[in-house]
């Protein structure tokens, strides 16, 4: 796994500072530059402080935008600039609380976006950033603030925003559409059935805010990524559920069906939900040749590609993150190791799929 | 699909629940403005209305001479020794400048004829232009391949380059419509199958031209086009251009076409079932998909809208530009110039406008009251060249009775649930497996 915090150590009377690990010599505002190394310590001079970063290398984290937490004797790596895969945590309350949900909620909230405004600005070219949470909406109007001020110093940039989509308006409108070319939507739909939906979500009415509100996207000309994570309680439905996506959500740029990611609630709930897909694809290659039929995109994440039938294995992404990533020991040997997505760090043998087969 | 009870209530405006919740349901209708039904309902529209832009296909015709002379010849070739029918040194030129204004950086070139490969030294001359002027940049070559020696190979061996040619089926049946000769039959036999091993299959397609007097039965259509490896073949009626129009008056109507192509694409799909090869009929796959989805315009023919502009134009042998192959043909015989500028002097917008609106049917009269509607297209060159008018009533055209018959098929097969009718659909459509919410239904 590869750390996304590091311990480092400066002056407890620091303010918590976001730098960025130099090349050279930097001299900006928040450039770091090396000024001593020795194995597996680095000592670091920038303007807001001089800090030291144990475990790594100064290869490993150079261009890397770092948080400097003094409280905590911490820095958290914001930016990996080697990686494609960079998320911001916006928050981590939220209103629905998925049986799955890899990351549960919680009711404290710590709002970092001005650090966030700075790391953003120190960002490689043309990077895009997920935010995610909890749910980052619930804090709406400093998001779209931060959007806005990023937006107006660093049009390079765009965004990957996870949300449950349940807090647009339509004044949402105009703000939406200005920003439609930098912002794309990912947006969880489990069920056609409001009654499912709501279950799996564990929030009454959800799936009627949620309606209106992928309307709204779609009125915004927004970059919609519907997302499923598929569970034995919503499996059987993904066809149903691909053929209402092809009529009434027709802008979608496109649908991810997910496996489950066992950790949060999503380890807690394991046996009661994960449906073991490589026993049974049936429900799920009907619902994907709906979608081929209609010509509207659809992705698998997280599944290994020897768990999808062949004539399938075309839609199966790399979508795992780096740095929680991992393979089997059956995998060493597999020809199709270098395109798969692998698993999840925390993914266990005895309870996950039965149907792995070295290829 | 609905039952006849259905469209009485419907026409009655006596819908009941069921009836509003199915309709609702299918994204045929909505309760409010703003809600996803709604939106949805707008954006399926609007997918239907975007024919994609940033791509030009352009047809030219360095030479009209041929060294064929084939019976429905629609273009009216001239002999291959005469001279003035093809591109001078000017002309080619002016084509150059033509393509180098078009606004966009993906272009498909259609070498037509004539006989194009007669210019080799034409061809050679626009697409190394082209290669350099455009960023993805495809030709194809419609020839006979009655003439093939090392430049043109070279030439055809180009990744680039596809072949588009005719096989019209069974030796004696080829050689009565196309070459006249039994030795010219096996020479293109010979060319055609070195081609395919040169080059590969994916990279060359053939077409039968059907003479309904004459048609082949298709068995035999399907074994000539499996002999050489084909997996895709498109019929092709005689069209009613040309030299076609004299020699073959049954071209004009279209109800012996119509049976015909009928028993011909269910016996493709009982020979599908029996042999498990997938041989498909590319206009009617090519109707299924844009009935089941937006965004199936590869096929110029058929889109909706189709409005002629400078990058899905055609450049004659003697510069000038027409909108569609069609409406070459017509000035040719001199029934009518469409024309629409040539590469001396530019496009005549004037022009242009004027013949635009006839190329959109969502305002038709007869089309707005058609279920295939926004499956379909126009042809208003067609109607020109069969009626002398564009305004005769929809059903009473070629194209609309040619078009309800290949969309009336198509929904036919995709209800049929006949295990040997889905194998074949499956094939066509790039699926597993042919799942109902595909062929909904209320009663």
């Amino acid at each position: 796994m590869i750390p996304l915090r590091l311990r480092s150590e400066c002056s407890r009377s620091l303010a918590p500072f976001v730098v960025r690990i130099s090349y050279g010599a930097g001299n900006g505002e928040n450039e770091a530059s090396l000024s001593h190394e020795e194995p597996g310590l680095l000592d670091y001079q920038a303007k807001p402080g001089d800090f030291r970063v144990r475990g790594v290398t100064h290869e490993d984290i150079t261009g890397d935008v770092l948080l400097i937490d003094p409280q905590r004797q911490i820095a958290h790596r914001l930016i990996r600039a080697a990686s494609p895969h960079n998320t911001f945590l916006i928050t981590e309350q939220c209103d629905q609380l998925c049986l799955m949900c890899s990351q549960p909620p919680k009711t404290h909230h710590e709002d970092m976006f001005a650090h966030f405004l700075t790391a953003a600005q120190l960002a490689p070219s043309a990077a895009q950033i997920g935010l995610s949470g909890g749910e980052p909406l619930l804090h709406k109007e400093a998001l779209f603030g931060f959007i806005d001020a990023v937006a107006a110093k660093r049009s390079d940039l765009s965004f990957h925003i996870l949300t449950n989509g349940q807090h647009f308006e339509i004044s949402d409108l105009p703000w939406l559409r200005k920003h439609r070319s930098r912002l794309l939507w990912g947006v969880p739909i489990y069920s056609n059935v409001p009654a499912v939906h709501d279950e799996i979500v564990r929030k009454p009415g959800a799936f009627a805010q949620l309606s209106d509100n992928l309307s709204l996207l779609g009125l915004a000309g927004a970059a919609l990524e519907l997302r499923t994570v598929v569970m034995k309680q919503n499996a059987t439905g993904l066809l149903r559920l691909a053929d209402f996506i092809s009529r009434h959500l027709p802008f979608a740029a496109t649908w991810a069906i997910m496996q489950m990611e066992r950790i949060g609630y999503g380890r807690m709930n394991w046996s009661r939900c994960f449906f073991d897909s490589s026993e049974d694809f049936t429900e799920l290659g009907a619902a994907i040749d709906l979608m081929r039929a209609r010509r509207q995109s659809v992705t698998l994440y997280n599944f290994p590609l020897c768990t999808v039938p062949t004539a399938f294995r075309e839609h199966a992404a790399q979508s795992i993150s780096d740095w929680k990533q991992k393979y089997l020991k059956d995998c060493e040997p597999c020809s199709m190791r270098s395109r798969c997505a692998g698993f999840f760090e925390w993914y266990r043998e005895e309870d996950g799929f039965m149907g792995i087969h070295p290829q | 699909m609905a039952d006849r009870a259905f469209v009485d209530r419907y026409a009655r405006d006596e819908l009941n629940r069921f009836d509003t919740d199915f309709l609702v349901e299918m994204g045929q209708a909505f309760r409010h403005v703003g809600e996803l039904p709604h939106t949805a309902f707008l954006t399926r529209w609007a997918q239907r209305q975007h024919v994609g832009g940033g791509s030009a296909y352009v047809i030219l015709i360095p030479t009209l001479r041929c060294d064929l002379k084939c019976s429905y010849c629609q273009v009216s070739r001239a002999p291959v020794a005469a001279k003035g029918f093809d591109w001078d040194d000017e002309t080619l030129a002016q084509v150059l400048t033509f393509l180098d204004a078009l606004p966009v950086d993906e272009i498909q070139i259609e070498f037509q004829g004539g006989e194009p490969l007669l210019r080799l030294d034409h061809l050679k001359t626009v697409t190394e232009f082209a290669r350099r002027r455009f960023q993805r940049v495809r030709f194809v070559v419609c020839t006979n391949l009655q003439t093939l020696d090392a430049d043109i190979l070279a030439f055809l061996a180009n990744e680039d380059v596809l072949i588009s040619t005719s096989l019209d089926g069974p030796h004696q049946l080829h050689t009565r419509n196309r070459t006249g000769t039994a030795e010219l039959t096996q020479a293109f036999h010979r060319n055609l199958a070195q081609a395919l091993d040169l080059i590969g299959p994916s990279r060359v397609s053939a077409l039968p031209t059907i003479d309904m007097e004459c048609p082949p039965k298709p068995e035999d259509l399907i074994a000539a086009y499996e002999d050489f490896g084909f997996t895709s073949l498109y019929l092709r009626p005689v069209n009613y251009q040309g030299f076609a129009r004299k020699s073959h008056p049954s071209a004009r109507t279209s109800q012996s076409w119509t049976a015909y192509y009928r028993n011909f694409v269910y016996t493709l799909i009982s020979h599908n079932a029996r042999t498990g090869r997938t041989m498909e009929e590319f206009y009617l796959a090519h109707c299924l998909r844009r009935i089941l989805a937006p965004g199936a315009d590869s096929h110029t023919d058929l889109r909706n809208p189709n409005i002629p502009t400078g990058t899905n134009a055609v450049i004659d042998f003697d510069g000038q530009i027409y909108p569609s192959d069609e409406a070459r043909m017509l000035a040719r015989i001199r029934q009518v110039d469409l024309s629409v500028g040539d590469v001396a002097n530019g496009l005549d917008h004037e022009k242009l406008a004027l013949i635009a609106p006839s190329h959109i049917n969502n305002f038709d009269p007869d089309c707005i009251h058609c279920p295939y509607q926004p499956f379909c297209g126009t042809d208003p060159i067609d109607d020109l060249s069969r009626n002398g008018r564009i305004d005769i009533p929809r059903h009473e055209s070629w194209f609309c009775q040619r078009h309800l018959a290949v969309f009336d098929l198509a929904v036919e097969l995709l209800y049929s649930e006949d295990p040997a009718v889905d194998f074949s659909l499956c094939h066509w459509l790039g699926l597993e497996t042919l799942p109902d919410a595909l062929r909904p239904a209320i009663s």
